[in-house]
């Protein structure tokens, strides 16, 4: 624990969403700044830039796409979206524009602060860091390419891998339909969903327990995929 | 018959009064006021009773000052020849002055009668404008015709069938006949009914707007001759017209009346759809929120006591939460806003996703799922799907009690894939199958001991609807649980081969 403490910066409207967060993210060692509309984000996000930012959609002044198109425009700084139960084409649109990830409104602390050091994970990894990932059972080395479930290796096809190892570059992270058709697919089935959930479909039976109730590789409605960091337990679920 | 001939008794009478006065005054200054005098009763008979009495006066008139005034007395006969030329010229004068003041007479009678007719006509335009519904309209052409035209007029409501009302009336059986045969059709022509007993002319006309009819008048106009026959239907039509105006008015308003409901309606839905979700939304998250990082504060957690009460904020916030989506759900289905956005999907993921959001509900049972192992994809809006499976199950839990199995089976047929789901709880009736579609319906066995809004199934058939599938419920009776099954179009390319191009 030598490393500095991540600072991260809150973007919400709403005082009260503004200081549970900031229990929830003090309580885990992060150092808190808070904006409450676009404005002061956008000063803040400048002049002392944060690791990593939260950003609500609602905000007085400005729309929170128009908010995450400016930081983008000079910043990677991992940002983490807060939406209401919105249709899943905003998600996407937003994944497009940069968010690494989002949460839905009303959300545990505890979903928020796995996908923020999942996205902090991502942003600040080394080429000299360990390249292999891990995921409950299942560790995925990216550079010898090799695949184990519970230390037995797996064989895979070679898109199968090529999926599993996009996920795992973005572990606990979500990754849309479309990034992994243009990255696995070539020519017009790049546009046909269908390979893709035939693939997953596979993929699932040679690392899921239950493929039928999948664990690891979980599917994001509308949106993507996403490969878990760790095993959640049943009970942790709503 | 007496009546008429009254009035030329009168004239006649008038005469022979005028003749009793002249006879009290002197002979001489008698014969000076003749040609005066009898022109009052003249002119009296011609403003009275019209041209004929007054004809007839100015002849009598003459006849009796000869007979009394002029020499040789008693005796038609007349000595001095310029008394022939008096005479003679009164008459002349007695029967234009008559002539012109029996026609004053008609022209007046004439004005006062249309004079009489627009107070009425404007009476009932007064009345008009206070009819807000066709009911309202209808007893007031009733009272007018009543009050004006007695039991020769009656107004006939049409029925919704096309038909009019059958008739209550005075009116003889010809125009019942013929009114019982008309069609309430926009546009119908009216009818023109002489009756075969007493050749009385009965009009038909109905009463519509540019859609619809909502009535006919029957008149009747008796047996004038022609040119009082065209005035009387003249008459009527400018009531009809009065009337069709007022329709068309009430329709107007009505369409305004529905059009401003429809808007309320439509703010109402986005207030609920924006601001309301929101303002409740927010508050939910910052409870749940806060409650989660509650439960990882270091003191909360070692004491189980406030451990279990923060578990407890956050299951009730989850169901808060629930019902205040279905709300959002239901407002987005009525504001017609479902639009599904088809993609091809796995069925397990639906099924999955629909489980895990509902594991809490369905803690308390045994979930049981089968799915076949070569699944076609089907091509829907997975978020719909799924929020439709989750309504399902939640109501399997809801009718079911705990303990036992919740089945959830998902099988391909041919073009289709069928996801059921079947429990072991209070089944459906079959009365209550016929409702079961409707919005809020909600059992009347189940109102008192199982809380919930209606809208459950109701959301997900119509959400199944919006994807392209059906949805069937069947039960073997009340206690014998229930089986509801969702079909959705299934891909029917080959999953072969779709997998081959991976095996690389």
């Amino acid at each position: 624990m030598n490393k500095p403490a991540n600072i991260v910066l809150l973007i919400d409207d709403e005082p009260k969403i503004r200081r549970f967060l900031r229990a929830g993210f003090e309580l885990n060692g992060y150092v808190v700044l808070e904006a409450e509309n676009a404005a002061d984000a956008l000063k803040i996000s400048t002049f002392s830039p944060p690791d990593i930012i939260i950003l609500d959609l609602n905000l007085p002044d400005l729309h929170g796409i128009e908010v995450l198109e400016r930081i983008r425009s000079w910043s990677n700084v991992p940002v983490i979206i807060l939406s209401v139960v919105a249709g899943e084409d905003e998600k996407v649109r937003l994944l497009q524009a940069g968010a690494d990830d989002y949460v839905v409104k009303p959300f545990g602390m505890a979903e928020l602060l796995a996908r923020s050091e999942a996205a902090l994970r991502r942003y600040f990894k080394t080429a000299t860091e360990n390249p292999v990932v891990v995921a409950g059972p299942l560790s995925v080395d990216l550079v010898t390419r090799t695949v184990s479930l519970n230390q037995t290796q797996v064989k895979l096809t070679r898109k199968e891998y090529r999926l599993l190892h996009i996920l795992a570059m973005h572990v606990g992270l979500v990754v849309t339909h479309d990034h992994l058709l243009k990255e696995i697919w070539t020519g017009n089935q790049r546009d046909n969903i269908q390979y893709l959930r035939i693939l997953v479909r596979k993929l699932r039976q040679k690392i899921e327990t239950d493929p039928n109730h999948p664990r690891l590789l979980v599917t994001e409605s509308g949106v993507g995929y996403r490969l878990q960091s760790r095993l959640e337990t049943a009970s942790a679920e709503g | 018959m007496r009546a008429e001939f009254l009035p030329s008794l009168m004239s006649l009478v008038g005469v022979a009064l005028v003749t009793a006065l002249l006879l009290m005054v002197d002979r001489k200054a008698a014969v000076a006021l003749v040609p005066v005098t009898y022109l009052i009763p003249v002119t009296v008979a011609a403003t009275q009773w019209g041209i004929w009495p007054a004809a007839l006066a100015s002849i009598a008139s003459m006849a009796v000052a000869d007979f009394f005034f002029f020499p040789p007395i008693y005796s038609f006969q007349i000595e001095n020849p310029e008394e022939v030329i008096d005479l003679l010229l009164f008459l002349v004068v007695s029967l234009v002055s008559s002539n012109l003041a029996s026609r004053l007479k008609r022209e007046t009678d004439a004005l006062r009668r249309r004079e009489r007719e627009m107070q009425k006509l404007y009476e009932l335009s007064q009345r008009l404008a206070a009819c807000f519904t066709i009911g309202d309209l209808v007893s007031a052409i009733q009272d007018y015709l009543a009050a004006n035209l007695g039991p020769q007029a009656a107004f006939f409501v049409a029925t919704p069938d096309s038909h009019f009302e059958p008739p209550e009336s005075k009116a003889p059986k010809a125009v019942l006949d013929s009114v019982a045969s008309m069609a309430a059709v926009a546009g119908a022509p009216g009818r023109t009914i002489v009756d075969a007993t007493n050749q009385e002319v009965w009009l038909l006309r109905a009463v519509s707007t540019e859609t619809t009819v909502h009535g006919v008048i029957a008149i009747n106009i008796g047996n004038g001759t022609s040119e009082a026959i065209k005035s009387k239907t003249a008459g009527v039509e400018a009531i009809v017209e009065e009337v069709a105006l007022t329709l068309q008015r009430i329709d107007i308003g009505k369409a305004m009346e529905d059009a401003r409901l429809h808007l309320q309606a439509q703010l109402l839905r986005d207030a609920f759809h924006g601001t309301l979700s929101h303002e409740l939304c927010s508050p939910l998250a910052a409870i749940q929120g806060s409650a989660s990082v509650l439960a990882t504060v270091p003191s909360v957690d070692k004491d189980a006591q406030a451990r279990s009460l923060v578990e407890a904020i956050s299951e009730e916030v989850a169901q808060l939460d629930g019902y205040i989506q279905n709300l959002l759900q239901a407002t987005r289905v009525t504001a017609g806003g479902l639009k599904p956005r088809l993609e091809w999907t796995d069925p397990r993921d639906i099924i999955d996703a629909a489980l895990k959001r509902t594991a809490r509900r369905l803690a308390a049972h045994k979930v049981l799922s089968v799915l076949d192992e070569d699944l076609p994809l089907i091509n829907v809006d997975s978020g719909l799907i799924e929020e439709a499976c989750a309504q399902l199950l939640q109501n399997a839990a809801k009718y079911s009690h705990s303990g036992s199995t919740i089945s959830v089976k998902v099988q391909a047929d041919p073009g289709w894939v069928i996801l059921s789901i079947t429990d072991q709880g209070v089944g459906v009736t079959a009365d209550e199958q016929q409702e079961l579609g409707r919005r809020s319906f909600r059992s009347e066995r189940h109102q008192a001991n199982v809380p919930g809004s209606g809208l459950g199934f109701w959301i997900a058939s119509t959400f199944v609807k919006a994807n392209g599938g059906t949805i069937t419920v069947s039960s073997r009776g009340p206690g014998m649980g229930t089986t509801v099954s969702i079909a959705l179009p299934a891909s029917d390319s080959n999953l072969s081969e779709l997998a081959v191009l991976d095996n690389e």
